[in-house]
């Protein structure tokens, strides 16, 4: 027994008004697909740990203690620069912009 | 492209510039997957008129290849490493093992039989 299409065309639109979809007996493409579709950017953008603190935001929270703390890093950077600079190997200055003007 | 980088450095893991090329990519993506998806949308809907169409064909294919999700590619937090990078643990297979025999992995242990 085959089953009229007028019926089978009221039972999808009925069908459409219980669960609110859209009526599209013929099916047009309406790109709604794409409407639907989550978007991937906030999830693509946590891929990378960020930077939380830094050392010098650390060293300003206890400021107001009146506490300091010494950065290491910092320190044993200063003293291979100043160790370069004592023989003479370290970077060469920066050149001034006036005195290139002039010449 | 130095117009997507961030003004500030604010990423907190190994970094080469292959890693700051790709966050800034990841990041001019989610800031234009919006404009992208309503492009897409345009293109797909049959009921407009072909002229608007083939407009957001032409503005979609004129967007910036840095806003595109295939530039994308995941790399090692570690090394850095493009290739061989398991997804779930954002490593590649080396550094992962060396993590994993480490201990740092938790729910990672080697298989025995």
């Amino acid at each position: 027994m085959s089953v009229p299409r007028a019926r089978l065309l009221a039972l999808m639109k009925a069908r459409c008004e219980l669960f609110s979809t859209t009526y599209n007996p013929e099916g047009i493409r309406t790109g709604n697909k794409i409407l639907r579709q989550k978007l991937k950017g906030p999830s693509f953008v946590a891929y990378y740990p960020r930077k939380i603190t830094t050392f010098r935001e650390f060293q300003d929270e206890f400021k107001s203690l009146e506490l300091e703390i010494e950065d290491e890093d910092e320190l044993d950077r200063l003293d291979h620069i100043s160790e370069l600079k004592a023989r003479s190997k370290g970077a060469p200055k920066k050149k001034r912009e006036k005195e290139i003007k002039k010449k | 492209m130095v117009l997507f980088r961030a003004k500030k450095f604010d990423l907190g893991c190994f970094t080469n510039i292959g890693i700051i090329r790709d966050h800034s990519k990841r990041k001019a993506f989610a800031a234009h997957e919006a404009e992208r998806q309503a492009l897409r949308y345009i293109i797909r809907n049959t009921t407009l008129p072909a002229r608007t169409r083939a407009m957001a064909q032409l503005q979609l294919t004129q967007m910036h290849c840095y806003t595109r999700s295939t530039q994308i590619n995941n790399r090692c937090i570690l090394g850095g490493k493009s290739r061989g990078v398991f997804s779930d643990f954002k490593m590649t297979r080396y550094n992962f093992r060396l993590q994993a025999l480490e201990g740092n992995l938790p729910g990672v242990k080697k298989a025995s039989w």
